[in-house]
C-alpha cells in the first residue's frame, strides 16, 4: 500500500489510531536510531522512543503543516525528551561512555557488527563530548543521511548555518584528535 | 588507532574524518521484538494519562457508584438464594 503522509496525517490528527500506527511504523526506526546515538544505551533509547510517540499521539491534534515536515516535528519532540533525560541524568550520575552496545547495522554481515574498532570507539566517545546541537547534526547527517536543508528544518537553522556548523564541528573533532595525538588511518 | 603522522594535508584529514564518521555513525536496525514491544506500549495509556483520568471527579464518582451498585446487587442475589435454600431445608 502506498504511503501518503499528507492523508495519513490528516486522519491521525482527527484521532484515527490506525493512521497513527502507520506513522509509527514509518518513523520508529529513525527515531530509535537518533535516541540510541544520543543516549548510548538501548534501554533508555526504547523508553524515550516510546515517550516520543506517546507525546506525538497526544499532541497530533494540534499538528499543523506549516512547511515543516512531520519528521522535523517528531525529531524536535525527541530532541526535547533527550535533553530532559540528559539533564535528569547529570543530576544523578554520569553515563558510562563505553557502554554503547553494538546493535546490528543495516547492510552489513552480522560478524562484522560484533567488532567495533578501537577507532570507532574513540570517535564515538569524542562525538558524545560535543555540544548537543553538534551531536544532533552528525547523527542526522550520517545516521539519517539527511541534507543540510532537512537538518536545518529540524534544528530551526538555515541551510548555510548548518553547513557552517558542520564544518566547525569537523574542525573541532580534528583538533581533538590532534590534541590526543591520534590519527585516523585512511580506509 | 595510530599515532599522528604529519603526512596528511588538512583537507585529507577532514576527508578521513568524514569517512570514519560515516563508518561509525551507521543506521542500526532495532530488533523486531523491540519495535513490537514499543508499539504495544504506545497503544497503552501512559502513566500521566491514567493519573489524569483519576483527577476527573465525575468519572471517579461514576466508577465508584458502578462498583458499589454492582456489589449491592450481588449481595441481594446471594441473600435471596440463601433465604430460598434455607426455606426448602
Amino acid at each position: 500500500m502506498e504511503y501518503n503522509e499528507e492523508e495519513i496525517l490528516q486522519h491521525a490528527s482527527q484521532g484515527d489510531r490506525d493512521s497513527f500506527g502507520q506513522l509509527y511504523a514509518h518513523y520508529v526506526e529513525r527515531i530509535f536510531n537518533y535516541v540510541y546515538y544520543r543516549t548510548g544505551n538501548t534501554h533508555d533509547a526504547e523508553d524515550l522512543t516510546a515517550r516520543v510517540f506517546q507525546r506525538a499521539m497526544k499532541h497530533i491534534v494540534n499538528y499543523t503543516d506549516r512547511g515543516v515536515p512531520f519528521s522535523a516535528w517528531l525529531y524536535r519532540i525527541a530532541h526535547n525528551l533527550v535533553a530532559n533525560w540528559h539533564r535528569d541524568r547529570s543530576r544523578k550520575q554520569e553515563i558510562p561512555l563505553d557502554d554503547l552496545p553494538i546493535l546490528p547495522t543495516k547492510g552489513d554481515h552480522p560478524e562484522r557488527n560484533l567488532v567495533r574498532s578501537q577507532e570507532q570507539d574513540v570517535l564515538l566517545k569524542m562525538i558524545r563530548t560535543l555540544p548537543a546541537e553538534r551531536q544532533n547534526l552528525l547523527i542526522l547527517k550520517f545516521v539519517e543521511n539527511m541534507s543540510n536543508a532537512e537538518i536545518g528544518a529540524i534544528m530551526g537553522r538555515s541551510e548555510g548555518a548548518v553547513k557552517s556548523l558542520y564544518h566547525r564541528t569537523l574542525l573541532a573533532l580534528r583538533d581533538q584528535l590532534e590534541d590526543q595525538n591520534l590519527n585516523l588511518e585512511g580506509e | 588507532m595510530a599515532k599522528r603522522k604529519q603526512t596528511h594535508t588538512p583537507e585529507e584529514d577532514i576527508q578521513f574524518l568524514e569517512a570514519h564518521l560515516a563508518g561509525t555513525l551507521r543506521p542500526i536496525s532495532p530488533p523486531k521484538e523491540l519495535v513490537q514491544r514499543l508499539g504495544a506500549r504506545i497503544r497503552m495509556p501512559s502513566r500521566s494519562e491514567i493519573t489524569l483520568r483519576f483527577t476527573d471527579w465525575r468519572r471517579v464518582f461514576l466508577i465508584f457508584g458502578g462498583v458499589v451498585s454492582g456489589m449491592l446487587v450481588l449481595v441481594t442475589v446471594a441473600r435471596a438464594l440463601y433465604y430460598l435454600a434455607g426455606r426448602k431445608m
